[in-house]
């Protein structure tokens, strides 16, 4: 997947330079507001000059050869001239100082919102991408993208657009200045001009590659951070801190080599300029010379000329730097539009029900099923539950137990036949309505930062503290929770590594209740329970469920021999169905593991 | 580790001996550096003394072309080596700016994995994540440009000073200079201002950063409780504190710029209005009025060179002591003073008296803990959620420490035995089984690292996860994903069985490690053990009577305390706690015998 992106980026190319423009579409007045500021102060930093001018030339000249003697008279006038010129040239040192401040935060701000919408965009569309994506992309590049990525594009809005029009502007006047100045010597001053296209070009193309580069080992070396740091334990107890540092230490030196290789290229590029400002005036010099030999120009066109083409060079050096901010940003906002671009969740039809609650018959006809092409993790299979019925499934790991529920939450969708909820296609209906009816307990556990409370209402503030504590009685959570410092107002860090794995599982199985379900799916939802407090929790969920469809897989046959049903997967397909009794006179796989387990209870 | 950060006292950023042994370590690096540097400037010097000469030459119309030819070639000669000068220091300052970067995020990450689980607890990955990205960027921002314009400042501004107060009136260059000692104290004061904005706004980054992490692991809960719309609510309450504090932050330093515009250009004023006091009553002549102007606008540059200095400087710091609040904090678990020579661990354990309260926390988990068992022997443990079963497997591991004369291996106290060769001698299967996003392959033979394809095959067979993986079209190839989200719950457990088992270890530690798989598989597995592991330790915590029944010796764990101990028989005997629990799992059946 992975992969892909980056084949993806190549299609981007111009593309990306017009998206990002029109994130700032809804800014422009602000942007022609700063452009507006600049041309003034550009007007009021030319009129500073021309002041210090004329202190000089209005009221000191006279000064120039010592020991004149001037009347005290004609010495007071002066003062006050100079004084006034000074607090002129103090008056325009304010404006620039006010209007320059006034321009950096007009353009931070917009700078700012704009990166504003782009992380809110993307986060709301990264939420919405189907639960396949986050299995084929670790969550530190992810997480990269949404911080960091969306950080390397500011400069592009708080420098860059403003910036570029003005040497754009710049470099015309000058050019403009030169050819009406004189037209032959600018035509040789211009032939340096085809080697600076040439050469921008050859450094974008480079530039541009390498940063994509940087990006890539900058979220190689967060996702590496990540991971590591999440799974730190193993690392220390299987005491191969040494291994994995080399392995760090190899990122870590890739990044550098890329940053080096920018190095690099930027330092070949940049002196380049000076090299091509050197060879236009040594052009302007052995043409020049020739031509005040000849007698065509004069040598004050020469000194001119010389001072044009250093101007000249300053907004292409300016732009040239421009030019890197743009490829930086570019290469991040490839990354970040790779994930606007992706599918979001499994396409919902415009016409989509909405269901308020299910009557709780779901009915599987003809599955087929594989998260890789041509690896069929279901064939085939079919069954029925109906409405309040309670179905067990069981069977080996592996067998494709969870990946059935993950299918009635329509986290992938199947590729051939059909599964029904109240006789509606899941196609048929909106995915919120599906997934709030159906209260699925995951296997793997996750609790968030916060408290006891926040983690088993989430974020529905609706869910009142009564109900909390009512589920937590029901799967005997209360029990444990009562004991906590806090009670139900105790800190939860993450991924609740501070509550011991069962304490974890009774949190979220409280959670899956309170939201009153009409479908309650339970994966392994006991599998680090105690006996004890299993049975418990089966008392209560009898009453609890009564009259509302459950489904619930375990390996503990116990714990699923009073179902009405109880369907036995084996490598995907569906090999026994029936209950506790039918099963064990089939004398079939259902059969063999009960006697298994009866067994080694012995 | 934030509130500890806003409690210690500032200081600056080249006063961190951290960062002053890098520099010394690279200051032939730094030296060769600013060599080019002031090669370049001073070559880039002569290039208007050249062509202006030359120009005075064409002027007099008494010059020769090949005069002109060879001043050309001097020119471009001397840009060739400004040329190879600019490279130069780029290569030698950014450059090692860059190596530097490196060297402290290798430091940061050596030292992580130094860190305890207590640490790991408090420092979420998201948040660690922006310190090793996103605040050693404005560090190495410092230790590149940050340098460069330092040098430039000072080289630049000293220059000028120096003829300034040399050649003009002293007095002048004072009511001059006097408004550009303003920026001291503003820079100062200023400085401060900016760094506490800085450190504001990176810790709303890192926020930030540990917020969509979170979220993002929590993926799926998200989604099967459909809360995408508010968690969307509450990412946006964190990117608007970003927002804020950014702005914040802007706001002042994008005030630098300007304001070191406007001081320069208050010292001009007063130097007009003043110098043309003085040049009126003739204390000093026109010429010096007019060079100590220039002198001044020479000036703006490395002033506004200045703010963007401190600009740098200020973020460095702030993001410095972030940096140095991982690495200075203190290693908790280590080896200890007196170590014992020992380099090789036999599995026998004693507790002697063990009592147990997490860091922070109030709770006794572990009360007055006893027990032994020899080498070879395989020890159950069972007891209710939250009784302290894990808490007192990881003790073994040194994840968190006891006191001192309560735990031994092989007739060792626990905290005298080398931490490496504790661990490298104990397999541990976690009760959530943590797997890296690499091959399948490479996730067995984790501890091991060998690549022994038949070793690996065999740990596999053993733990009976062999069929399973060999049903997989990559096989052993598989890439699992992060935390081997593509996997089945028993498929994890039974690839982390594995990684413990192929270190052969003296001790084994199984924690809940069967919960997910179905009695047959359970069952081979635990026969696989039974024959592999003869002579060695085993633990096995479990839930179900029947994976520890055939233990040499079982415990009884309730709220920390030991209630019971002995063989199954004994404590079948004993109609407590386990008699229940066996009678509980075994009722379900004799409930089925009578239907
Ligand atoms: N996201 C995925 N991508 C690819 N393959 C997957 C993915 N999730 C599961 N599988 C594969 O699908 C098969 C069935 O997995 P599933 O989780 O449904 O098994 P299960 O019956 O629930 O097993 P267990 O009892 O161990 O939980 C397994 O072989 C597994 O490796
Ligand atoms: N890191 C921690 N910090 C503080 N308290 C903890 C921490 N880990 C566990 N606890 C607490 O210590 C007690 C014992 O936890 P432990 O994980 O040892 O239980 P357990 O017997 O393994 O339970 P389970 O059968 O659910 O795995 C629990 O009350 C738990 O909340
Ligand atoms: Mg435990």
């Amino acid at each position: 997947m992975i992969k892909k992106n980056f084949k993806n980026n190549k299609k981007y190319g111009n593309t990306s330079y017009i998206r990002l423009l029109n994130y700032a579409k809804p800014h422009t007045m602000k942007f022609i507001f700063a452009i507006l500021i600049i041309l003034f102060i550009v007007v009021i930093e030319l009129y500073q000059p021309v002041l210090i001018g004329d202190v000089v030339d209005k009221f000191l000249v006279h000064y120039g050869i010592a020991e004149s003697n001037i009347d005290t008279n004609l010495n007071n006038s002066n003062i006050i001239g100079v004084v006034k010129i000074a607090l002129v040239y103090f008056a325009s040192v304010v404006a620039i100082f006010l209007l320059s401040y006034a321009q950096a935060i007009i353009l931070s701000r917009t700078g700012q919102k704009i990166i504003y919408n782009i992380r809110m965009e993307l986060f709301n569309h990264l939420i919405k991408l189907p639960i396949n994506f986050f299995t084929n992309n670790p969550i530190g590049k992810l997480v990269t993208r949404v911080t960091n990525d969306t950080e390397a594009l500011n400069e592009m809005y708080t420098s860059v657009i403003v910036n570029i029009l003005k040497s754009i502007f710049v470099l015309l006047g000058i050019v403009i200045t030169m050819i009406t100045y004189n037209f032959k010597l600018s035509l040789l001053t211009f032939t340096v001009i085809p080697f600076i296209v040439i050469f921008t070009f050859t450094f974008e193309k480079i530039s541009k590659k390498i940063h994509r580069q940087i990006r890539n080992k900058i979220s190689s070396i967060n996702a590496f951070i990540s991971e590591h740091v999440s799974g730190m334990r193993i690392v220390q107890v299987f005491a191969v801190e040494k291994e994995i540092f080399d392995k760090f230490d190899n990122e870590n030196e890739n990044l550098r080599k890329e940053h080096m290789k920018q190095l690099f290229t930027f330092s070949i590029y940049n002196p380049t300029n000076f090299v091509l400002n050197i060879t236009a005036v040594s052009i302007l010099i052995w043409f020049g010379s020739k031509m005040v030999l000849e007698g065509t120009i004069t040598v004050g066109t020469i000194v001119i000329f010389q001072r044009y083409i250093s101007k000249f060079f300053e907004p292409i050096q300016e732009l040239a730097e421009q030019l890197n901010i743009v490829q930086s940003a570019m290469a991040a906002s490839e990354r970040i539009f790779g994930i606007l671009d992706e599918e979001p969740e499994i396409k919902e039809d415009s016409n989509s029900i909405e269901l308020k609650s299910f009557k709780g018959k779901i009915e599987f006809k003809n599955v087929w099923f594989s998260y890789k092409e041509n690896e069929w993790i279901l064939k085939d299979v079919s069954f029925k539950v109906n409405p309040g019925e309670n179905v067990a499934f069981v069977g080996a790991t592996g067998a494709g137990k969870t990946t059935i529920q993950n299918l009635i939450c329509r986290y992938y969708d199947i590729q051939k036949g059909e599964i029904l909820i109240d006789d509606i296609n899941i196609k048929d209906i909106s995915l919120t309505s599906l997934r709030k009816n159906i209260g699925q307990m995951l296997q793997d556990v996750f609790l968030f930062s916060g408290n006891v409370k926040s983690n088993i209402r989430l974020l529905n503030e609706n869910i009142t503290d009564e109900e909390i504590i009512e589920s937590s009685k029901y799967v005997n959570a209360d029990n444990f929770i009562s004991k906590l410092s806090e009670v139900y107002d105790t800190h939860v860090i993450e991924n609740g590594a501070a509550f011991s794995a069962g304490q974890r599982q009774l949190i979220s199985f409280a959670r899956t209740l309170v939201f009153k379900p009409d479908i309650l799916i339970l994966d392994e939802a006991t599998a680090n329970i105690d006996t004890e407090t299993e049975v418990l929790i089966q008392d209560a969920l009898k009453k609890l469920m009564k009259g509302r469809t459950t489904l619930i897989v375990a390996h503990r046959l116990s714990t699923v021999q009073n179902s009405d049903k109880i369907i036995v997967m084996h490598k995907g397909e569906i090999r026994e169905e029936g209950n506790h009794q039918e099963l064990l006179s089939q004398k079939g796989i259902y059969y063999k593991l009960y006697k298994l387990q009866y067994e080694q209870a012995l | 580790m934030n509130n500890k950060i806003k409690s210690k006292k500032t200081t600056g950023f080249m006063k961190s001996n951290y960062i002053r042994a890098f520099l010394k370590k690279y200051k032939f690096n730094y030296l060769l550096g600013v060599i080019s540097l002031i090669v370049v400037d001073i070559a880039q010097t002569r290039v208007p003394i050249i062509v202006g000469s030359v120009i005075d030459q064409i002027e007099s119309k008494n010059f020769h072309m090949t005069l002109i030819s060879s001043v050309i070639i001097k020119l471009v000669s001397i840009s060739i080596a400004i040329y190879i000068g600019r490279i130069a220091w780029r290569f030698f300052i950014f450059g090692t700016g860059r190596s530097i970067e490196k060297d402290i995020r290798n430091d940061m990450f050596l030292h992580l994995e130094k860190m305890s689980s207590r640490y790991f607890q408090d420092n979420t990955p998201g948040e660690i994540m922006a310190y090793m990205t996103n605040d050693l960027e404005a560090v190495r921002m410092v230790l590149g440009p940050g340098i460069l314009f330092l040098i430039d400042v000072l080289a630049m501004g000293t220059i000028t000073l120096y003829s300034m107060i040399v050649q003009i009136d002293p007095l002048l260059t004072l009511a001059g200079v006097v408004p550009l000692l303003l920026i001291a104290v503003s820079v100062r004061i200023m400085g401060r201002e900016n760094r506490k904005r800085f450190r504001n706004k990176q810790e709303a980054f890192a926020e930030l950063s540990k917020f969509v992490q979170e979220q993002l692991t929590g993926i799926k809960v998200i989604k099967s409780f459909v809360q995408e719309e508010k968690t969307i609510d509450a990412f946006e309450r964190n990117v608007k504190r970003t927002y804020e504090k950014n702005m914040h932050l802007i706001k002042i330093q994008s005030l630098m710029h300007p304001f070191m515009q406007f001081i320069s250009g208050l010292a001009l004023a007063v130097a007009i209005g003043y110098g043309g006091y003085i040049t009126i009553k003739q204390r000093i002549t026109l010429g010096d009025f007019t060079a100590f102007i220039q002198y001044l606008s020479m000036l703006v540059w490395p002033m506004v060179a200045t703010g963007m200095t401190i600009n740098i400087f200020a973020s460095g710091a702030a993001s410095l002591e972030r940096v140095e609040s991982i690495l200075n904090e203190p290693v908790e678990i280590k080896d200890s003073e007196n170590l014992s020579n020992i380099d090789t661990l036999l599995g026998s354990i004693e507790v002697k008296n063990l009592n147990y309260k997490y860091p922070n926390t109030e709770n006794q988990v572990l009360k007055n803990i006893n027990f032994k068992i020899e080498k070879g022997q395989t020890l159950g443990i069972i007891g209710r959620t939250g009784s302290g079963k894990t808490t007192l497997v990881t003790l073994l591991l040194r994840l968190f420490d006891v006191d001192k004369n309560t735990v031994f291996i092989n007739g060792e106290d626990l905290l005298n035995i080398p931490l490496k060769l504790l661990r490298e001698n104990i397999g541990y299967v976690p009760q959530d089984n943590f797997l890296f996003s690499d091959t399948i392959k490479n996730n067995i033979d984790f501890g091991v690292r060998k690549g022994e394809m038949d070793k690996i095959i065999e740990a596999a067979k053993d733990s009976v996860v062999h069929e399973n993986i060999i049903d997989f079209k990559d096989g052993y190839e598989t890439v699992v994903g992060e935390r081997g989200v593509v996997l089945s719950g028993g498929q994890k457990q039974r690839i982390s069985i594995a990684r413990a088992l192929i270190k052969n270890p003296e001790i084994l530690i199984l924690d809940d490690s069967v919960s997910a798989v179905d009695t047959d598989t359970e069952e081979k597995i635990l026969k696989h053990l039974n024959e592999k592991r003869k002579g060695k330790t085993n633990i096995i915590i479990a839930h179900r009577i029947s994976t520890i029944q055939n233990s040499d010796k079982i415990i009884v764990l309730d709220d920390g305390k030991i209630v019971e101990s002995g063989t199954h028989k004994e404590l079948v005997h004993k109609k407590g706690l386990y008699h229940s629990i066996y009678e509980k799992q075994l009722l379900e059946k004799m409930l089925e015998e009578q239907k």
